[in-house]
């Protein structure tokens, strides 16, 4: 026999399943700490392959002056200011990644709350089915 | 106006009725436009810039995800520019790789707005994103909008480099990219685009946010107001004057979307059908959920509330603590005492003993 109060649960279950569970259940495994620093990581990893891209561009734009002055260039000052850039920038994304995806986190396990909860009752249901049919 | 909320209707029931069919074929029209539009203006390489082609492509987005038609679209634009010069299309690639890796790798369900911006520029009515932008999203969406706007941009110097290019030699490849970096650097009105977006986006976002009735209407003049404006005094700043009649009626043109736009809104927003499957040990179930919600545009109501008799009355004095926390009151709470506040505290703990 159907039954409606089972279906309705499933059916909730389902559609969270479906939607945004699909990235929360995933996000559920981590632990928030690891969860954020391994966002954070791939942050690094994009901010970095983004600025060395930015700068082959640049060279690109100046190499005609590059290699007229090659000889002459103060590489060390050059270096320390494509460095203390390229840690401002990462300063940046560092705070605001770490930040947002804290934020995330907790958002997304506010809505598990929920959904752990619904399993719960389901379980519940189908514990009393059992009970039922004995 | 009541014609038009019975048209509303029906019309969120067809589409309850048949979403299935309709999202394809309107993801298909989206497409279609947004192709059609990347040919039209960089249409370099015959053999792409086809009918056959555009539909093709159209066709295999309607089925699939959003984000699927940003990718074609990116490779058709590459394709077009590789066509005229590889050099250009390599620095196309690298523009558009340092715009993922630095911006949109962290928005990704904002994607789309960086296709729309250039296509709705070709279309003339571009002041529909900031405006819908600030309604719908947060201000995030600031930068998918930039990113739209550089792109659109950089495609008009492509553009103007095919024209100019014959008579400085396309083979000198360092002199063009140089010519390419500098027209993109230089541009002012590029830049222009930017900040008035930013600033239309957070404008219509905060006054979206505020407590008044009609606040939409009231969000959507003030992005038109602040649009104009801000391309008015950048124009007239720039001296370029001969955009203006098409500014403001792009605008024009645009608000009126947007008013469409959130006549819809606040309605389809919830009319989705959901459809699950799932198993028991028993059966197999193939769920349609259909949401109950009938209720059309939810109207904030605002009381207002006499200081005076509110103190003196412990059942109004809720409503005022519950005002106190909304904005709107705040300054009318903070005028009064801590004294007041005491008596109010005295006043809800006799309520609370009487019951």
């Amino acid at each position: 026999m159907l039954n409606n109060n089972k279906i309705h649960v499933m059916t909730k279950l389902a559609m969270y399943e479906k939607n945004e569970g699909k990235k929360d259940i995933k996000l559920g495994k981590y632990y928030r700490t690891d969860y954020v620093r391994f966002h954070a990581l791939k942050t690094i990893v994009s901010v970095t392959i983004g600025y060395l891209l930015i700068l082959l561009m640049i060279v690109a734009y100046k190499a005609e002056y590059i290699i007229s002055k090659a000889v002459t260039l103060d590489y060390k000052a050059i270096g320390t200011y494509v460095i203390g850039i390229y840690i401002i920038l990462l300063a940046v994304y560092m705070i605001v990644s770490i930040i947002a995806y804290s934020i995330q986190y907790d958002s997304a396990k506010k809505r598990l709350v929920v959904y752990y909860k619904n399993l719960k009752l389901l379980r519940k249901l189908y514990k009393q089915e059992e009970s039922e049919q004995k | 106006m009541m014609n038009l909320l019975v048209l509303r209707e029906r019309l969120k029931s067809l589409y309850q009725k048949s979403e299935m069919y309709i999202n394809p074929i309107a993801k298909f029209l989206m497409a279609f436009i947004i192709f059609s539009c990347i040919n039209q203006t960089i249409g370099f390489d015959e053999r792409l810039d086809k009918l056959v082609v555009v539909v093709l492509l159209s066709l295999v987005s309607a089925f699939l995800p959003v984000s699927i038609i940003v990718l074609l679209a990116a490779i058709l634009m590459i394709g077009h520019i590789y066509f005229l010069s590889k050099v250009l299309s390599i620095i196309t690639i690298l523009l558009l790789f340092i715009l993922y890796f630095l911006f949109l790798r962290f928005t990704p369900n904002l994607g789309l707005i960086v296709l729309a911006v250039p296509v709705l520029f070709i279309l003339k009515i571009p002041y529909v994103v900031p405006i819908i932008l600030g309604l719908v999203c947060t201000p995030v969406s600031i930068i998918p909008a930039s990113c739209g706007v550089i792109v659109y941009y950089f495609v008009l110097v492509i553009k103007n480099t095919a024209i100019t290019s014959n008579n400085i030699g396309i083979d000198d490849t360092l002199q063009l990219y140089t010519l390419v970096v500098n027209s993109l650097m230089n541009n002012k009105q590029m830049l222009l685009s930017i900040v008035v977006f930013a600033i239309v986006i957070i404008a219509v976002y905060l006054v979206s946010k505020l407590e008044f009735d009609h606040i939409f209407d009231i969000a959507i003049i003030t992005g038109l107001t602040v649009n104009v404006l801000g391309f008015l005094i950048g124009d007239l700043m720039l001296d370029v004057s001969d955009k203006i009649v098409e500014m403001i009626l792009g605008t024009i043109f645009s608000t009126i979307i947007v008013y469409i736009f959130q006549f819809f809104r606040l309605t389809l927003d919830y009319t989705a059908i959901e459809k699950v499957q799932f198993e028991d040990d028993d059966y197999y179930y193939y769920v349609k959920a259909v949401p109950k919600i009938n209720v059309t545009v939810p109207e904030k109501n605002i009381k207002r509330i006499n200081r005076r008799s509110a103190i003196g009355d412990t059942e109004k004095l809720d409503e005022v603590i519950h005002a106190s926390k909304t904005n709107r009151y705040a300054d009318q709470v903070e005028n009064r005492t801590d004294k007041e506040y005491e008596d109010d505290d005295y006043r809800n703990d006799d309520f609370d003993n009487e019951e």
